[in-house]
């Protein structure tokens, strides 16, 4: 008997986290220790299992809860099985201990919120005055926290300055810096680092199974260590537009202008603008990849073949401050391109003429 | 599971559950109505996480089982079908689908896993004891209007239901800063040394869903964590509110000799007819009672004024001067069952006491305003 289940995918669904054991690890000792603040704050790159490991902290705690025994007097391990009720539930949003505050859909424009309004937090305030429903801990999952409007952000330190007994706020946050500084000092702070490329290959593998090899390696140089962003880049075919961008810029300072035109009317068709930010995106990241690598902060391995070459090849003939310059250069362009509304098709003949004037020199 | 249920008894346990339903919800299981066949007969559930209601109906099951459903829809599609109509509900049949059947309607609603609907556990609720409903019903009824709305003293944003040590009686008391409820019934076997609890506003207004025609008894069962209340075959369990109640005991002024005691109806239609006046914001209205008439008056200064009077048994010396606001006058006197509403005064900028002169277990506090 098939049920039509709900599709959830993304960190809620999510049984495994890898590359984050020490992290864990600082969890599981605060609760061995009896020792759990109010507040944790997880920050780091996006896509590197914030969200999962919030998840993972939480089934954790509702768990214990529900046995009744010792809260924290289980194996040491935030592991759970996806098939088990709690799993599911949470799953499901049917746990009356979680909420999950992240920016919702405006009722009455129909559109995502640009931030997370007062209202939502109010109403975590509503959750954690009432009793828990399954008598154990109750959990706030706050979902992009800097996202959180002046207003919100001080109805949730109102929360962190008294907060109730047995409730526990998680912030998720890949800006941390921008959360107000009383709210940062508030919260005990677990900073989570890029994945090694090993980890974020096995990531990768288990959120794309059929990826071949080749390109689950591709993507994850390029992706930094994200096996989010990783995934986000094989959907938008990154790796792809990737290997095309360097064919075009493979022999600098020649262009081949053709093709760059061609590029050039293909990302100013009214229905590409989204294959025009991949495009932009790639482009930074691409100089981004050069810079770090010629300065040695990077050990850069190909993520498409004859990457490493080209970049050492444009790094000795010109200094790399010129290449850090017009990376700023080109972010800035495309900022402005975005604001006045200008020509996508401009704006690709004049980053690729910046790229030639450059590397002439 | 599939089973056969009469469409009108089907209708009202729908009735009762989908009600704590929410009409726009995010997450999709928690639209759902849960329905569990076995032995007992058929079992509703629905909740929105802070409090769920189970309600039981005979019926003739043939495959025991569960599943989830969405709960306006078949309270929608039942509601349409004819009276006197038998329903069928099988599920499994089809994949995924419950097939609802009556006569030749035929309907398959999309179902989500009952293993992904919400539990509402009770662990251990300690305290048992039975009372009749409407006693119950008297105790929501009078205290309800008091209940604060006031987010941020979120501990005030229910009835505070306790068995005081100085007293066998069962209380509820409910404020929102301005006016307290105080309302007592005697207490049940078994209430005695329960924890005070705070049943939050909305627990209580689905359980006076439940009890409003009052006949019958309802029981209750709490611990500190959790309250429940069983009529017949419907269970309705709530969160409570995690917090404590302040000390209203310190409020009820003990020391107020004035006292005016007026007809309940006349003086309520006075105020009424005087409030008209009063400005739409703070809606005060002057009491001066003066030997056996309270003269009401309200004055705005865009509108002008008005004064309305009614005879009054008062012992004090003098003239006393007291503005309330009208609406909070109105709430109070709403509560009023006797025909004679008793004021204990003390001055102009002291709390009022307001009594049930025919109900002794009922008594309101009053703050005055300046007028």
């Amino acid at each position: 008997m098939a049920e039509q289940s709900v599709q959830a995918t993304g960190p809620v669904a999510t049984a495994t986290l890898i590359g984050h054991e020490a992290a864990e690890l600082a969890f599981l000792e605060t609760a061995a220790a009896h020792r759990m603040p109010h507040a944790w704050l997880l920050s780091g790159p996006r896509g590197i299992g914030k969200m999962t490991l919030a998840y993972r902290m939480a089934r954790c705690l509702l768990s214990r809860g529900v046995a009744g025994g010792d809260l924290f007097g289980g194996p040491g391990s935030l592991q759970m099985p996806p098939e088990s009720d709690l799993f599911r539930r949470i799953l499901a949003g049917g746990h009356g201990d979680l909420r999950l505050i992240e920016r919702i859909v405006n009722p009455t424009t129909k559109k995502l919120r640009t931030e997370i309004a007062v209202d939502q937090i109010r109403g975590l305030s509503r959750f954690f005055s009432l009793t828990g429903a399954e008598g154990g801990w109750r959990i706030a999952i706050i979902d992009g926290a800097e996202e959180m409007n002046p207003n919100a952000a001080n109805a949730l330190l109102k929360l962190l300055e008294e907060p109730p007994e047995h409730c526990l706020l998680l912030l998720v946050s890949h800006g941390p810096g921008r959360l107000l500084p009383t709210i940062r000092s508030r919260c005990r702070q677990l900073i989570l680092r890029p994945l090694k490329e090993a980890d974020a290959i096995a990531v990768l593998a288990q959120q794309l199974p059929d990826l071949d090899q080749h390109e689950c390696l591709g993507l994850v140089r390029l992706a930094e260590g994200s096996p989010g962003r990783a995934v986000a880049m094989a959907a938008e075919g990154g790796l792809q537009t990737y290997g095309e961008l360097l064919a075009l810029v493979g022999d600098l300072p020649e262009l081949d202008y053709a093709a760059v035109h061609a590029l050039g009317d293909r990302l100013a068709r009214a229905n590409n603008e989204g294959a025009y930010r991949v495009w932009v995106d790639l482009l930074r990241l691409w100089l981004s990849r050069l810079a770090r690598g010629g300065a040695g902060l990077d050990q850069m391995s190909d993520a498409v073949t004859g990457e490493v070459a080209l970049a050492s090849r444009l790094t000795m003939a010109v200094g790399l401050d010129r290449w850090v310059e017009l990376w700023e250069k080109i972010g800035a362009l495309a900022m402005r391109a975005e604001r006045v509304n200008l020509d996508r098709k401009q704006v690709v003949l004049n980053v690729f003429m910046a790229l030639q004037s450059t590397a002439r020199h | 599971m599939q089973l056969t249920i009469e469409r009108s008894a089907f209708l009202r346990a729908l009735g009762h559950v989908q009600n704590v339903v929410e009409r726009r919800n995010t997450i999709p299981i928690l639209s759902n109505v849960q329905l569990v066949a076995n032995e007992a007969g058929l079992s509703l559930t629905a909740t929105d996480l802070d409090l769920a209601i189970v309600e039981t109906v005979a019926c003739e099951v043939r495959r025991p089982g569960g599943t989830t459903a969405p709960a306006h829809v078949l309270h929608d599609i039942v509601r349409k079908l004819p009276d006197g109509a038998q329903i069928e509900l099988d599920y499994g049949a089809e994949a995924g689908r419950l097939v609802v059947r009556a006569a030749r309607s035929k309907f398959a609603l999309s179902c989500l896993p009952r293993e992904d609907f919400p539990v509402m556990a009770d662990g251990d609720l300690p305290y048992h004891f039975v009372l009749p409903a409407a006693d119950l019903r008297r105790l929501i009824e009078k205290t309800r209007f008091a209940i604060s709305t006031e987010e941020t003293r979120y501990y005030l944003n229910g009835i505070y239901l306790h068995a005081p040590e100085d007293a066998p009686v069962l209380r509820g008391v409910a404020t929102d800063g301005h006016r307290l409820a105080h309302i007592e019934i005697s207490l049940p076997e078994g209430a005695g040394g329960m924890p005070g609890v705070i049943m939050p506003r909305k627990a209580a207004l689905e359980v006076h869903k439940l009890i409003e025609d009052g006949e019958g008894v309802i029981e209750i069962a709490l611990s500190d964590s959790k309250i429940r209340f069983s009529l017949g075959d419907i269970v309705l369990t709530s969160k409570l509110i995690d917090g404590t109640f302040p000390d209203y005991q310190r409020v009820i002024p003990s020391g107020n000799d004035k006292l005016m005691e007026v007809d309940c109806k006349s003086f309520a239609a006075a105020v009424d007819r005087v409030a008209t006046i009063s400005s739409e914001k703070s809606r005060a209205v002057k009491l001066t009672v003066n030997g056996s008439t309270v003269v009401l008056s309200a004055n705005s200064p865009e509108q002008g004024s008005g004064t309305d009077e009614v005879p009054v048994n008062f012992n004090g010396e003098g003239v006393l001067e007291i503005g309330f606001n009208a609406r909070y006058l109105l709430d109070i006197t709403g509560q009023i069952d006797g025909e004679n509403a008793c004021f204990d005064l003390s001055d102009g900028a002291s709390p009022t006491i307001v009594r049930d002169a025919a109900d002794p277990g009922a008594l309101y506090v009053l703050m005055p305003m300046r007028v």
